[in-house]
């Protein structure tokens, strides 16, 4: 992550708005001054160190400072984790998810973690239960004690003193439920039966295994490059006669690498042994969410819960990279309903839900840490199949809808299911050097296509005696024993709109096998990256701005008079808008003399469009603007500090309209209506900086 | 000049008119007229005399090339033109404009190649201009310029800009409404019109939908990883409700639909509904307007084999009616994000902006709009 200004007042004001002033505090000066020791800290910060430690042991439990100590001089030195800092922005989004995805309990569950940063599990359940239990204690004040007797073998302890936060009732509460903007974050717990222990280790093992969830390791608390540089140091150990030569350097570089892999390894141990164990299947998860209706689930004896319980001690976060990708579906799924419809976009949502099971991260770089498996994944890539995608598929979709009929002999089925085995390239990028068999790809790509659509196509003309469209003109239809045929049918029908999504310009699926799909993210999200650029460039500039910008971006570099022709526009008109622009920054302008003496009649102007600068430029423009977002609402928070300080009252907390009197009533619900309003913003705002650079 | 001179002459003319019947713009080398086998072979000094007669009868117009001197056939009605003319100057100046062709001559070029006074100049070309064989006219790309072409020629697509130019000025509506025509073509070929309610096909009563009871026992069902029947509860309710009434839309094409119109059946269209009467409108001034549709966001490509078809993009938030009138959103739900709707996006002291600086989060006027 690049670290503007902006970026860094952002991340401090994010950090202040959920943990407070002091980590804040520490994290600004982090980021400005680079890494630094506690002393150097205490300086810039104007804290006596016994703060600036108190400071950094919680943005530490939070992940939002790294250190590293050396052991000749036992010096430690922090620094800053932006994207840590950064990542409390989603916070909110995040819940939602996992609500969506993994049900309530889950959702609790992640908020628990955000609240209480890395946690052993046994204290993370039993923090949990008390918390959830306190509210049951609330509305029927009898059950305080009810759960002692359950099978929980850690005794409650009555406060959270051995929390290093130490701050139960901090203002995260409002703060998890506003981000998101949809207020029920704990309404939920009230009636429901007591929380089990079970059902909390069992939810907590099947996030573990999904990875949203994280088991940490020391080495986490080392930012990545630190570490490489540390088990480089311990490899050099091996090589007393250094690393000299061809020979040895790669083996110093294997021994490195493996090194890593087997950090990478270690840190996924939990995960693999649930995984492994327990199944986790998302048609288990949704099974085991209705479970806790009473229904049994069948594995109850092996299942993740168990195995949690027996390693109470280890310790857990928040995986943001997982919870990126969810939400990076989500995003993909919206600008697929955009492009394409309401119901593809459904089907689309089923086919990444499946693929993303396996997915882990948006993003690598040299100094992300994977194991030899995920790094498979990543460079030959994920594929899913039209039935995975159909069991993934809520039954609620109606795929009949959503797509237009043609007549049959207007389709050819050789383009339409054309298979493409091979992503398509970057600009720039070089050919991916698995592709050593080149001369094959033009060739399967013009040849292949997917036959089975034709047999689909059979089946759905004997079984269905017509087309769809008659579907429903025969009411009396005997449909017993047509479980198999309407099966058929609807995977026809969910293949069309797979087959709609591969079609589209944007290339949101790959039909990269017989009945297989995949989705090249890379190009996929640089397309996205472009429909957000255009978008702001017509919002502010107009059609013919955008007209302007597209046709440079397309033909390079152009003159002032080629233009005009290119665009059917006015001369003087392009030169305004051109102007304009560049003023905005959107576009850059070139200027090549004639001759020796520069005059601007003797000039050529060559107007482009600079893709790297201008995105660059935008996301700083979207930090700042995020920014001026928060200090807005200081700012509200500071002109409605009377209406406030009541409302911040533990006895009025949650009970505003009964406590409060009308008129400050009213001025509370103002603020909230505004802070709603910021708060929602800045998670529009995020939506683009996580196009721009996160996903 | 002998009667064999003469009739070789002729003979040569006649010869070389035959030569480029095909091609009227022909250049002739020496050699091309040698090859023409009118004058006896090696006779240079016959060839010369000849081509010296020939221009000066201006029936031959010297084109002077890279590789040397080359010679144009300028057609006997037009050489007969030069014998109206009375000057030296007029000659002289006539010659430039005929060699300019339809692109015109620009007055200030003539006068830098003769290097004549300007009164002269434009006593020449007064003089030509009454006796009707040159024209003044203005080119689109530099309206100020003084242009001078033959009275016979129209200025080339060029200088007048092709169909999109009305005397000289570009024509935005003109362009605007076959915007307009091209895109409701493309629209209504390319996309499948949803209305409002509907048709029995979707809402199918028969057909079972995924885990309902009898399909639940069948092999299919059993075989895929989903629910049972019996667990099907309440959070997957309200989602097709919703969607089942709702206004008309167009709807995307299945994948593979061979028909999206490419640029010829657009041109042909557009020619059948006799929009553009005046000025006919060729393939490539279609895919003129095509491309700026596509740069507009609002027409997309799409290739099947060697076809190239053209299909609207983001169809189904496009206006379903396929006739807009002026001022009429494309889309009845127009794209945004985070930078569009928050008051930042459009600030136009947004650089200025900063804590302490003169324009700051608190006391911006744009925000108190925005929040209020």
């Amino acid at each position: 992550m690049l670290v503007t200004r902006n970026a860094a007042d952002l991340c401090a004001l994010l950090v202040n708005e959920l943990y407070g002033q002091l980590p804040s505090r520490i994290v600004a000066a982090l980021l400005a001054r680079g890494r630094s020791n506690v002393r150097d800290l205490a300086l810039h910060t104007s804290l006596n160190p016994k703060q600036v430690r108190h400071g950094l042991a919680l943005a530490i439990q939070h992940n939002l400072v790294f250190y590293q100590t050396d052991h000749e001089t036992a010096t430690t030195i922090y620094e800053g984790n932006p994207q840590a800092s950064y990542h409390l922005a989603r916070v909110g989004k995040i819940l939602d998810v996992i609500d969506r995805k993994y049900g309530v309990m889950a959702k609790n569950l992640v908020n628990d973690l955000l609240m209480l940063g890395h946690v052993e599990v046994a204290e993370l359940v039993r923090y949990h239960r008390l918390k959830h239990s306190l509210k049951k204690g609330r509305t029927n004040g009898e059950q305080n004690h009810d759960h002692d007797h359950n099978l929980d073998p850690y005794p409650y302890l009555n406060n959270d003193n051995d929390f290093k936060n130490g701050d139960p009732d901090d203002p995260f509460n409002d703060d998890s439920h506003y981000v998101n903007g949809n207020g029920t974050a704990h309404g939920i717990a009230d009636d429901v039966m007591p929380i089990q222990a079970n059902e909390v280790y069992d939810t907590l093992a099947q996030l573990i295994a999904a990875g949203v969830i994280e088991s940490v390791s020391a080495t986490m608390f080392q930012s990545p490059q630190d570490l490489k540089a540390s088990v480089e140091q311990e490899c050099t150990k091996e090589f007393p006669n250094g690393v000299r030569g061809a020979k040895v350097t790669t083996e110093f570089d294997a021994m490195v690498k493996s090194q890593i892999r087997a950090i990478g390894v270690e840190r996924t141990t939990m995960k693999r042994k649930l995984q492994e164990n327990a199944l986790y299947e998302p048609s288990n998860i949704k099974r085991r969410k209705l479970a806790n209706g009473g229904m049994s689930n069948g594995f109850a004896g092996d299942s993740g819960g168990s195995i949690l319980r027996d390693e109470p001690n280890t310790v857990v976060r928040l995986n943001f990279d997982k919870c990126l990708v969810e939400l990076r579906n989500q995003k993909l799924t919206e600008h697929a309903e955009d492009f394409v419809g309401e119901t593809t976009a459904q089907v689309f949502a089923a086919l990444l839900s499946s693929l993303c099971k396996k997915v882990y991260r948006c993003q690598h770089d040299q100094h992300t840490i994977m194991t030899e498996e995920e790094e498979e994944t990543y460079f030959t890539g994920v594929r899913v199949t039209s039935e995975e995608i159909f069991d993934n598929l809520s039954p609620g979709v109606d795929v009949s809808a959503g797509v237009g009929t043609a007549s049959e002999e207007d389709i050819d089925i050789r383009f339409a299911e054309k298979i493409r085995k091979y992503p398509p390239q970057i600009q720039g990028s070089h050919l991916h050097e698995t592709l050593d068999e080149g001369d094959e790809i033009l060739g399967s790509d013009d040849e292949d296509y997917d036959r089975s659509g034709e047999h689909l196509k059979k089946a759905h003309a004997n079984g269905h005696h017509g087309s769809i469209a008659q579907n429903g003109t025969k009411p009396s239809r005997d449909h017993s024993g047509e479980g198999q045929s309407s099966r058929t049918e609807q995977m026809r029908q969910m293949r069309q709109h797979l087959l709609i999504l591969a079609e589209a310009k944007q290339q949101f699926v790959r039909h990269c096998g017989q009945n297989e799909w995949t989705v090249d993210f890379g190009p996929l999200i640089q397309q996205l990256r472009y429909v957000e650029l255009d978008t702001m460039i017509e919002d502010n500039f107009g059609r013919q701005g955008l007209r302007l910008t597209r046709i440079l971006r397309e033909k390079g570099k152009l003159d002032d008079k080629t233009l005009p022709a290119m665009a059917l526009m006015r001369k003087p008109d392009v030169h305004v808008k051109m102007a304009e622009m560049e003023m905005a920054g959107f576009l850059e302008v070139q200027e090549v003399p004639r001759d020796n003496n520069r005059a601007a009649n003797r000039t050529i102007f060559f107007w482009f469009f600079d893709e790297a600068r201008t995105l660059k430029r935008v996301l700083d423009n979207v930090y700042k603007s995020m920014v001026r977002c928060l200090e807005r609402l200081e700012v509200e928070r500071y002109n409605k500090r009377n209406v406030l300080s009541l409302t911040d009252r533990r006895d009025i907390q949650g009970k505003e309209e009964e406590m409060l009197r009308g008129d400050v009533y009213n001025e509370y619900l103002e603020f909230t209506e505004i802070e709603k309003k910021l708060f929602s913003q800045v998670s529009r705002l995020d939506d683009l900086v996580s196009i721009f650079q996160d996903f | 000049m002998d009667e064999q001179t003469a009739l070789l002459k002729t003979q040569l003319y006649v010869a070389c008119e035959e030569a480029c019947s095909g091609d009227p713009d022909r250049l002739f080398t020496q050699e091309d007229l040698t090859a023409l086998d009118v004058i006896p072979p090696k006779d240079i000094k016959k060839l010369l005399q000849i081509i010296q007669i020939l221009t000066n009868e201006r029936l031959f117009a010297p084109v002077h090339l890279h590789s040397g001197l080359a010679w144009r056939l300028r057609p006997e009605a037009e050489a007969a033109k030069y014998k109206q003319l009375t000057s030296h100057d007029q000659v002289l100046v006539y010659e430039i404009i005929d060699a300019a062709g339809a692109e015109g001559a620009w007055q200030q070029d003539i006068k830098r190649r003769l290097n004549v006074q300007d009164n002269a100049l434009r006593k020449a070309l007064k003089e030509l201009e009454t006796k009707r064989l040159v024209a003044q006219f203005t080119t689109v790309e530099n309206i100020s310029k003084k242009m001078w072409i033959k009275a016979n020629i129209k200025p080339s697509s060029r200088a007048t800009g092709g169909p999109w130019y009305t005397d000289q000025f570009l024509d935005e509506a003109f362009i605007e409404a076959l915007q307009s025509v091209v895109m409701s073509f493309i629209k209504n070929r390319g996309s499948y019109l949803s209305k409002g309610e509907r048709s029995a096909r979707s809402v199918s009563p028969v057909l079972p939908k995924k885990g309902i009871i009898n399909g639940a026992a069948s092999e299919a069902a059993i075989k895929s990883k989903k629910r049972t029947a019996d667990v099907i509860s309440k959070d997957e309710g309200p989602v097709t409700l919703a969607a089942k009434s709702r206004k008309t839309i167009r709807l995307p094409l299945p994948a593979g639909y061979m028909e999206y119109p490419t640029t010829e059946e657009i041109t042909a269209g557009i020619q059948a509904a006799e929009v553009a009467k005046g000025q006919p409108l060729k393939q490539e001034h279609v895919q003129e307007l095509i491309d700026v549709l596509v740069w507009d966001n609002r027409v997309e490509e799409i290739r099947m084999g060697n076809r190239v078809g053209y299909r609207a993009v983001r169809i189904t938030k496009q206006n379903p009616s396929l006739y807009s009138k002026p001022g009429d959103e494309d889309f009845w739900e127009s794209r945004s994000n985070g930078l569009t709707s928050v008051p930042c996006g459009k600030c136009p002291v947004f650089d200025l902006c900063e804590e302490g600086g003169p324009v700051w989060a608190g006391g911006c006027e744009y925000f108190d709009q925005w929040l209020a």
